[in-house]
């Protein structure tokens, strides 16, 4: 039971660096992406690449950010043409495109099968190579929140709040939004891909299920139910739906209901935690301070 | 200061809006557009301030061609404020640091100058700088904006129907300190206006629009004495002596 603890906080720790990349895109920027997972792609099939080529592990790792900061800056150039709601039905496609692409390819990423046989993380330190990794995780997820902090109370993040709220005020004052935008984008696809190299080196495995759209909708749940625009509330919301969708299975063991109860319940936390919250609570658990020139 | 020269404009791949229009306004001098709903007075507005590129003609500013300099470079190096119509204030921020986001770009002694002197100009603001800018009525906000507009020291000042919504009493403040902007900072003010009768009451010159194209052209004082363009444009029944 304590190394599934240590299994689900380790994932949580990796789910709440991607909801910190998805708040700032979505949460302080307004970028509404609906093509999360496919930067978080770039990062595990970055780690798959490198390994697959017989690179050092650690190659794998600016590989996949180039490849998200490539993807990144073609989602923040559709945004100079595209609105909102379109650019984020954009995002979602191109997301798709992508997945279904690696599904069909076979002698770079494996097809369906995906690459196996990463190296893991901390494997020599048996019995505690569980507990190693998770405190690696918990040191990035530290890190990762306090640059987003320090990124969202700066001028900088001043002009991204600006921009989420009255876009075309911004512009009036002299911000130039494609800008904040390519940034915005290049940062957060920067982290999503990190987010998705430690995730590939976790499970040793990276395939195209990993990159379905309900995992986009996963995390955004994450940010909403958390708080949309606070950083402390979306790591908590990571925590929250990860241990929640964990821990159903064990109570379909103490209910006794069927086994198809499991997959149906975690779909029901997803859709009904959104709705739920998006109905009653919208701000989140968590809602975001407003106001101030610190970018607060 | 201002020349536009066969401005052609629209939006998307619509019909042109504007179809050939050219205009000029000096420094010290209020110019103000105005014309029937739907004749391309905003756009005419968006298309100088660069929100809109022209599909054809030139726009310079002080001589210089700004025609496809966007918004944003305007504001930030040809010394340009823009006042918009509704959605003029980030209601979340105080209204202090609204003001201060329009003197990003100066020392931080010439920014507390400036706002010191912009308090003094504006004791209505001044005496609620520590409120949130969600809080104040309409006409404040329209102040607001004005004022954030000024901080930067702008050459050139755009405003898109800085009268919208507000009461007549309100209407009356802020065409009192658009004038007041005129005659103390001697900028070039182009403004688009509704309400005909009080824009040309403060304005030098004016532009009359129909059909994107200028109808008519004459000193303000001349078109507020003239009953046919009353009666034409500005309404002229309600007002006629």
């Amino acid at each position: 039971m304590f190394d599934f603890f240590i299994h689900v906080a380790s994932i949580a720790c990796l789910y709440g660096v991607l909801a910190l990349s998805l708040n700032l895109q979505a949460g302080f920027t307004g970028l509404v992406n609906f093509g999360l997972i496919a930067l978080f792609g770039c990062g595990t099939y970055g780690a798959a690449l490198a390994s697959g080529m017989g690179w050092h592990p650690l190659l794998g790792l600016p590989a996949g950010i180039a490849m998200a900061a490539l993807l990144g800056l073609f989602y923040a150039r559709l945004g100079r043409k595209l609105s909102s709601d379109y650019w984020g039905i954009a995002t979602l496609s191109i997301a798709e495109i992508i997945r279904i692409s690696i599904t069909n390819e076979q002698a770079l990423t494996g097809g369906a099968q995906g690459i196996s046989g990463l190296p893991l993380l901390f494997a020599g330190l048996k019995p505690y190579d569980g507990m190693a990794r998770l405190a690696l995780y918990v040191v990035v997820l530290a890190l990762v929140w306090l640059f987003c902090q320090r990124l969202v109370k700066s001028a900088f993040g001043l002009s991204m709040k600006l921009m989420r709220e009255e876009p075309q005020l911004a512009r009036s004052l002299g911000y130039d939004l494609d800008r904040i935008r390519r940034v915005v984008m290049l940062v957060s696809s920067a982290i999503a891909a990190f987010a998705g190299f430690l995730y590939a080196h976790y499970l040793t495995f990276v395939g195209p299920d990993q990159l379905v759209s309900p995992e986009t909708f996963l995390i955004w749940s994450m940010v909403i139910i958390g708080g949309v625009a606070n950083n402390r509330g979306v790591i908590a919301g990571a925590f929250l739906m990860q241990f929640a969708m964990a821990y159903v299975p064990f109570i379909k063991d103490a209910l006794e209901l069927p086994t198809d109860f499991v997959a149906a319940a975690r779909l029901i936390i997803v859709g009904g935690g959104l709705l739920a919250f998006l109905l009653w609570r919208p701000k989140g658990l968590f809602p975001e301070k407003v106001g101030g020139s610190n970018g607060r | 200061m201002i020349e536009a020269k066969d401005i052609r404009a629209g939006y998307g791949d619509g019909a042109d809006i504007l179809t050939g229009i050219s205009l000029s306004a000096d420094r010290r001098e209020i110019v103000t557009i105005l014309g029937p709903n739907g004749c391309g007075k905003s756009t005419l507005l968006k298309t100088i301030a660069g929100y809109v590129r022209p599909r054809a003609g030139s726009i310079t500013f002080g001589g210089t061609d700004v025609t496809a300099v966007p918004i944003h470079e305007k504001v930030r190096h040809h010394k340009v404020g823009y006042v918009p119509q509704t959605d003029n204030v980030f209601g979340t921020l105080t209204v202090a640091e609204n003001i201060l986001l329009g003197a990003r770009q100066l020392a931080k002694t010439e920014k507390e100058k400036r706002f010191a002197a912009l308090m003094d100009q504006y004791p209505a603001l001044a005496g609620k700088k520590t409120r949130k800018a969600s809080a104040l009525s309409g006409g404040e906000r329209q102040i607001l904006s004005l004022a954030r507009a000024l901080i930067a020291g702008p050459e050139i000042l755009l405003l898109d129907e800085p009268s919208a919504g507000l009461s007549p009493l309100m209407m009356h403040e802020v065409f009192d300190a658009i004038g007041a902007i005129r005659d103390s900072e001697g900028m070039c003010i182009l403004m688009v206006e509704q309400n005909a009768f009080e824009a040309l009451g403060i304005a030098d010159r004016a532009y009359v629009l129909s059909l994107g194209q200028v109808a008519m052209t004459a000193k303000a004082s001349d078109l507020l004495e003239d009953p046919a363009m009353r009666k034409l444009y500005l309404g002229g029944e309600v007002h006629a002596e």
